[in-house]
């Protein structure tokens, strides 16, 4: 790799082939909202979920604030905190998710309360708060460059939803309308704040790396979505077998390993037997241990993991 | 730990025997595996399963060479299930048949890792050093019809990491379930091909970035790769630690750690044929050499790795630095690091030498 600086223009098209391979557009669970192919309590589970995000966006653009001493620059960016807050309650952007959780038929308390974020989602969101806070100015203001990409995406969910979801009321949309035209201005301007500040060849791939680490976090957050509402069971593979040095639990032997499961484990994976979804195998589980502590957060842990070992599989 | 010392076995691999119909460079028996027979007859790997069961262990690999060069293998088969074992094959493809395939599941037979030298045909055969692409496809598709767990081993070098996107479409259309894109560890054969081997850095950074891509178009199969420890500078945790959940029995039924224990010096493993499993596992000064943590030395004995490593391969400390005890010189902390230097900054070499049968 030579040491010399992409062209403005050759650096803006490897920040936009980021987009093209890796933008959560392609995402899988995103093809199918945007076909109509979503029940009602995936759309359900995504806006809930999803609203953590929105609730992390201006936490992250206030860290970027605090990173820049030119009073130009935060005059542009504090407009963003004003996109989402609102200057008044009941104004801005996280106010428009409210609405879409209510007319998708959640409580917006419920939602408002972030009970019940999935814990991958916690994870991906809290992820790209680290990412922007531990970077300097340049690298965080890259991470946003997914807006580069988010008009268009923002775009083609009206028109699906208008297709294929006529049960989500107009109104509710709103969200969505306002961000086809605040994220090309945004990214207008972040484009070209990190075009003209990456000055070398490493800070340019400082700032693509930036970039596909956020596409990265976007996408994590929808494979979480999308995995509570697969339904797992044990996989054909499987012998599970007691576990004779711990009492109540098991060994699952597969080709590759053997994964020990304790009782809790086990009571779990009773549940999976292909039906029921992960979201409701987390709420029986739940109802069973009502004073246990985070047991959903537990429950979707362990069935990711568990998944990743080969020892469910989930359709 | 158990009663006696040493920890709990869990997985038995049973090499059960060293002949096999292709030749490949890489090969990781012993170059003098003509002269190591096959000393165990069905019965008496029955006996070595029963008893792996009772030390604890849960799975039993059966490997080679070639096992389905082996008349009695379906009993074998049985006997490692009826001892509670999860049957496990690792196979070439050939000589073995699908009527043959099918008659192991029958005997209880779960899963199968078969090895495939490249994706191309003629390639993979020019490797293998024997036409065997086509039998080994068919293979693949009877373990998928038979309701088996496959796996697909693709050993990756110099000659083929270009090609790790195209293993990974042939294994989307077996429908395997894992594919280990398992860059060749330098021992045995592959040591003496090291120079016609041994991939550039650059080799393994676009074939990592090929591997990301295909993981991220879906979650199966599952793609395991990891990058070599020549370019890594992390050694690999070799078989979980020395004598620390994983036995190898050989052909002639001596109990090793590893595969290629058996060549280092001064040390006395002990033959299922005179002992128990158990005093085999437990007892022989061998298998304790280099059991737990005492015979670290500096750099290992105070690293915070240690627990995760394991200090790495002993077989590769003692064969690129003459002691065993030293760090595995693919450490980046390691004294003898230069070992692993020289030996990337030798020229590429083109002349293979396949395996053979002359002990030299
Ligand atoms: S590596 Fe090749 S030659 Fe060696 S046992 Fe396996 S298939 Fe046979
Ligand atoms: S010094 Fe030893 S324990 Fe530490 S990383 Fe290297 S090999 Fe592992």
């Amino acid at each position: 790799m030579s040491d010399a600086p992409l062209s403005p223009a050759a650096f803006e098209a490897r920040l936009r082939a980021v987009g093209t391979e890796r933008y959560h557009d392609k995402h899988p669970f995103n093809l199918r909202m945007h076909e109509g192919e979503l029940s009602r309590a995936e759309l359900q589970t995504w806006v809930r979920n999803r609203y953590y995000y929105q609730t992390r966006i201006p936490v992250k653009d206030s860290a970027i604030l605090t990173k820049s001493g030119d009073p130009a620059f935060r005059r542009e960016w504090v407009q963003r905190l004003h996109d989402h807050d609102g200057r008044a309650p009941g104004e801005g952007g996280l106010e428009l998710w409210l609405r879409l959780a209510e007319t998708v038929g959640l409580a917006r308390d419920d939602v408002a309360s972030l009970a019940g974020v999935l814990p991958g989602v916690r994870r991906a969101c809290d992820a790209y708060v680290e990412l922007v806070e531990g970077a300097d100015l340049l690298v965080a203001v890259a991470a946003s460059l997914t807006e580069l990409f988010a008009g268009d995406i923002m775009k083609t969910r009206l028109a699906a939803f208008e297709k294929h979801y006529p049960w989500v009321d107009a109104e509710g949309l709103a969200y969505f309308r306002s961000r086809t035209t605040q994220a090309p201005r945004d990214a207008r301007f972040g484009l070209a704040f990190v075009v003209e500040n990456a000055k070398t060849r490493a800070d340019q791939e400082r700032c693509v790396a930036a970039v596909e680490k956020k596409c990265e976090i976007l996408w994590s957050l929808l494979d979480a979505v999308e995995a509570a509402h697969r339904r797992p069971r044990l996989s054909p593979h499987v012998v599970l077998r007691d576990d004779d040095e711990r009492p109540g639990g098991k060994v699952a032997v597969l080709s590759e390993r053997a994964v020990r499961v304790n009782e809790a484990g086990c009571e779990i994976l009773a549940a999976c037997d292909g039906a029921r979804t992960a979201e409701e195998i987390a709420s029986l589980l739940r109802a069973r241990h009502p004073d246990t502590p985070h047991v959903a957060d537990d429950v979707h842990d362990f069935l990711g993991e568990m998944e990743r070992l080969g020892v469910l599989v989930a359709a | 730990m158990s009663a006696a010392g040493a920890p709990r076995l869990w997985n038995l691999v049973a090499e059960l025997t060293y002949r096999c119909p292709l030749r490949c460079p890489y090969c990781s028996n012993p170059t003098q595996w003509s002269a190591i027979r096959d000393a165990l007859d069905a019965d008496a790997w029955g006996r070595v399963f029963r008893e792996a069961a009772a030390l604890g262990a849960v799975h039993v690999g059966l490997t080679g060479g070639e096992p389905s060069v082996r008349g009695d293998l379906a009993e074998i088969v049985r006997a490692a299930a009826d001892a509670q074992l999860y049957p496990h094959l690792v196979t070439a493809g050939l000589p073995l048949t699908e009527s043959g395939l099918a008659a192991l599941r029958d005997a209880g037979l779960r899963s199968v890792q078969l090895s495939i030298q490249d994706a191309d045909a003629e390639a993979s055969d020019a490797i293998a050093g024997t036409p065997s692409f086509e039998r080994k496809l068919a293979i693949a598709r009877a373990a998928r019809a038979l309701g088996l767990a496959l796996t697909l081993n693709f050993v990756l070098h110099r000659r083929n990491l270009g090609r790790v996107g195209e293993m990974v479409a042939l294994a989307r259309t077996l429908d395997a379930d894992r594919v280990e894109l398992a860059n060749a560890q330098y021992d045995g054969w592959a040591l003496r091909n090291r120079d016609a081997l041994l991939p550039s850095r650059e080799q393994l950074e676009a074939a990592s970035a090929v591997v990301a891509a295909e993981r991220a178009k879906a979650s199966r199969p599952e793609l395991v790769w990891v990058l070599p420890d020549y370019f890594s500078g992390r050694p690999k945790p070799c078989m979980g630690g020395w004598g620390a959940r994983l036995a190898v029995v050989a052909p002639d039924g001596l109990v090793l750690p590893c595969h290629a224990a058996r060549d280092l010096p001064g040390l006395a493993f002990w033959n299922v044929r005179e002992r128990s499993l158990r005093e085999c596992w437990h007892e022989a000064p061998g298998m304790n050499a280099y059991r737990g943590e005492s015979w670290m030395r500096e750099p290992c004995r105070s690293c915070e790795r240690r627990a995760q490593d394991f200090g790495g391969c002993r077989c590769q400390a003692f064969r690129l630095t003459g002691d065993a005890a030293n760090t595995d010189p693919a450490c980046a902390l390691a004294p003898r690091r230069d070992a692993i230097a020289a030996a990337r900054q030798r020229p590429a070499s083109d002349a293979l030498r396949y395996r053979d049968a002359r002990s030299s």
